[in-house]
């Protein structure tokens, strides 16, 4: 996602898209695809579920563009991908995933490449092993910046249960990284 | 604190909410500030990761939904005049053919069971179409086309009331068409909605 791409969803645009302007609602869609489909990506599990995660957001913000009031920087930007994490969350609290946390084979695995496109492909691989709610988790306070509290309401969970999946994905993470040392 | 700092103790330091003792700790332990380093050091690494791009282009199948949307609002809409209209049709053709059961009054009886048929199709349908429900754009396009035919048809109908209060076999007949379209609309809906799952 370009700064150029978000910078033309101006404030004309919005007021067109709010009209209910096809044109101005497909700018507005196609500015933040990427954002969005890559927190849903982020958060669920399959590029498949993704897919539909990026088409119910569009959808809910297009339906419900008329509502939004935000005017700071930003603010369009941190509404779509509410509605996003929204959109994931209940997906991946339905969708019975497998919680893959508990089933993986314990210990650390990675430390086999060098240098940083090792290292993100660790982590990537990381991230694919934790629990779907971990993941979630460590991906909206740590990447996107959500609260525990913002987190816990999205969920409908408690603020202790926001933090403790955090503290169990960043273990996880530690352990799967091979980054255990001996204190 | 005689005990090195656990995962939430460094994740709330980090987050500017540790406790004193906590904070006192990694000042003086190398290995506890070795690990709260590494924390940085590993979301650093999560916000680096590539963003993704989606394989397909969703624009299409939302434009369509938000299309079909509208134009049901509007069928709706123009739905309730029509039906409005229709009983009063009704109404007039069957305080006109009192003493005799002829060919248009009993076009008109028809009429009205093709009505309360319509209505019931009417009711199940605004049950099975779940606004926002996902769905491809082969079923997609069926249902515009669809929901274009009984448009219309509800034209149709609306034309032959205003013009000619007599007209009630044709009348007969798109009710009849009305009906079987809803029908379809219906199937299509329950047909999609097994196959998402919801």
């Amino acid at each position: 996602m370009t700064e150029i791409t978000l910078a033309a969803v101006d404030e004309l645009a919005i007021q067109r898209a709010k009209s209910g302007d096809l044109t101005a609602l497909e700018g507005l869609c196609r500015a933040y695809e990427g954002t969005v489909y890559t927190l849903a990506r982020r958060v669920c599990r399959t590029a498949e579920d993704a897919e539909e995660v990026l088409q119910e957001t569009f959808l809910e913000v297009c339906r419900s563009i008329k509502k939004f009031r935000g005017t700071a920087p930003g603010s369009l930007a941190a509404w779509i991908k509410k509605i996003t994490a929204s959109k994931a969350l209940i997906r991946i609290r339905y969708e019975k995933y497998r919680e893959t946390d508990e089933l993986q084979e314990e210990g650390g695995w990675a430390g086999r490449r060098d240098g940083d496109v090792g290292l993100q492909l660790d982590l990537e691989a990381a991230l694919g092993r934790l629990s779907e709610t971990s993941k979630a988790v460590v991906w909206l306070h740590d990447v996107e910046g959500y609260t525990h509290e913002e987190i816990a309401e999205l969920m409908g969970k408690t603020v202790s249960f926001s933090k403790s999946q955090l503290s169990r994905a960043h273990a996880r993470l530690r352990k799967l990284l091979g980054e255990e040392v001996q204190c | 604190m005689l005990r090195h700092c656990t995962m939430a103790e460094l994740l709330d330091l980090r987050d500017g909410e540790g406790s004193a003792a906590a904070r006192d700790h990694v000042d003086e332990c190398a290995a506890c500030r070795a690990e709260l380093d590494r924390v940085h050091q590993r979301v650093a690494g999560l916000k680096a990761l590539p963003g993704f791009s989606p394989p397909r282009d969703r624009w299409p199948v939302v434009r369509e939904e938000l299309r079909r949307s509208r134009r049901r609002g509007r069928w709706q809409r123009a739905g309730w005049g029509a039906l409005a209209a229709a009983a009063a049709l009704v109404l007039l053709v069957g305080v006109r053919g009192v003493g005799g059961a002829g060919p248009t009054v009993l076009a008109a009886q028809e009429v009205d069971e093709l009505k309360a048929e319509s209505r019931e199709l009417e009711e199940v349908l605004q049950r099975v179409s779940r606004e926002g429900r996902v769905m491809n754009g082969v079923t997609a396009t069926v249902i515009i086309r669809l929901e274009d035919r009984i448009a219309v048809i509800d034209a149709g109908i609306a034309e032959i009331q205003t013009t000619d209060n007599s007209v009630t076999i044709e009348l007969r007949d798109l009710w009849r068409q009305r009906v079987q379209l809803i029908d379809q609309l219906v199937i299509t809906h329950v047909q999609q909605a097994s196959y998402v799952g919801y």
